[in-house]
């Protein structure tokens, strides 16, 4: 499964009650009212536990963590900084 | 709508005028015999105290003064010279006692010491928001501050069960002092005087049957800053009026901008009635001296905190 497929599933799961057949990748979670700051804190947890990253307060910004593309593209970067930093 | 920067400014004697005929008339309406206020030490309770005051008289004005062991001392202090001014009979209970036996302080330092376990009662703890929204963006995330007693400071980032577990521990300490004003309000046939203001009735800055438990609430529609105006107007003392606005509900001293709000009060209230009034953000950057992404900052930040703090606001839902 891809990244934004597996965030997509915990994001539906979590905070959709199952039905988020409408959620497109560039839908902003904030605007939309999807998650809210508690919520934040729990997609976090699930970042960090699913794809072994640690998110710095700083990298907490809407540009990382406001909706499924740029999650996605936050954790790819993460891991290929991990990766070339530990080739 | 018109959007300048006099718009927050109050007239404000017809301003108080209006306020003491709403609480007169809603005392009558409850055929109370007078009204309850709690005095924090803060300006919204102060400036309450001096509107109920002014509308119903001293003799049917009391104030109750709830500090706790972790209030700052100055908090009573000047609660009790403001009432002296205004002549008003007050009566100083301490709900620590209450909160040890509710285990308010044992259940909050649980959660503490999951990260710090050297935590100790010389220890001090607040939890904060990132600083100055309008310079750096960032999310809402909340971060444990604690003091070993010396200085020594050490923050971690709360996950949301640490967050919940805080927040419900320390929300205790305003529902028991609802508790206590409601216990001399029934034994008096007098009303509960709410001090919640706009700016925190909007972002959600009270606790539901806390602070937010109360028979009427004179300062709902006043933004904070014109809180201030009304303060000047009716003499509130200077030592309240300029002390930095704060919950006072954390032993770690932490000021509501650091707390929540994230923007300081001058700005936060003129962005909030933009918001509340959909001006235009090109006319709020005009006259605010802000760019368009600061205030489309501000706009997210008020918008997150409205939807997420709506049901604080809201009678419980029923079905008919």
């Amino acid at each position: 499964m891809d990244t934004v497929s597996k965030v997509r599933e915990y994001v539906v799961e979590n905070f959709l009650f199952g039905d988020g057949e409408s959620l497109r990748e560039d839908v902003s979670f904030m605007e939309e009212g999807i998650i809210d700051s508690t919520g934040i804190l729990e997609l976090l947890f699930f970042l960090e536990e699913t794809f072994g990253i640690s998110v710095e307060d700083h990298e907490l910004v809407p540009e990382n963590m406001d909706s499924l593309r740029s999650i996605a593209g936050f954790i790819d970067r993460k891991l290929n900084g991990s990766s070339a930093a530990e080739a | 709508m018109d959007f300048h920067k006099d718009i927050l400014k109050l007239d404000c004697r017809s301003e108080v005028e209006r306020i003491c005929s709403f609480i007169v008339q809603q005392v009558r309406e409850v055929k109370r015999d007078g009204i309850v206020v709690g005095l924090s030490g803060g300006i919204d309770s102060a400036l309450c105290a001096a509107l109920c005051v002014r509308a119903m008289g001293k003799d049917k004005v009391f104030g109750l003064i709830l500090p706790e062991k972790e209030s700052s001392p100055i908090s009573a202090e000047y609660a009790t010279k403001h009432a002296k001014e205004l002549g008003i009979e007050t009566e100083t209970v301490d709900i620590t006692p209450t909160l040890e036996a509710f285990g308010t302080y044992q259940k909050r330092d649980d959660v503490i010491r999951g990260s710090f376990p050297e935590y100790d009662s010389a220890s001090k703890s607040k939890i904060t928001l990132p600083a100055d929204l309008l310079s750096k963006d960032s999310l809402n995330f909340f971060t444990l501050k604690i003091d070993d007693g010396n200085g020594n400071v050490k923050t971690t980032r709360l996950n949301k069960k640490m967050l919940n577990g805080i927040v419900a521990a320390t929300d205790t300490k305003q529902r028991t002092r609802m508790m206590h004003l409601y216990y001399y309000a029934e034994k008096t046939n007098y009303m509960v005087c709410g001090t919640t203001n706009k700016t925190e009735v909007i972002e959600g800055f009270f606790v539901k049957y806390g602070d937010g438990g109360v028979d009427i609430e004179p300062l709902s529609h006043l933004y904070k800053v014109q809180v201030y105006q009304l303060s000047e107007y009716l003499g509130v003392i200077r030592e309240i009026i300029e002390r930095a606005p704060s919950p006072d509900t954390w032993s770690f001293e932490v000021n509501d901008e650091e707390f929540y709000f994230r923007i300081p009060y001058a700005k936060l209230d003129p962005l909030l009635y933009a918001w509340e009034h959909d001006i235009p953000t090109e006319r709020v950057c005009e006259v605010m001296d802000l760019t368009e992404e600061q205030v489309n900052r501000a706009v997210r930040d008020f918008n997150a905190k409205y939807r997420a703090t709506k049901h604080l606001r809201q009678l419980p839902p029923t079905l008919e």
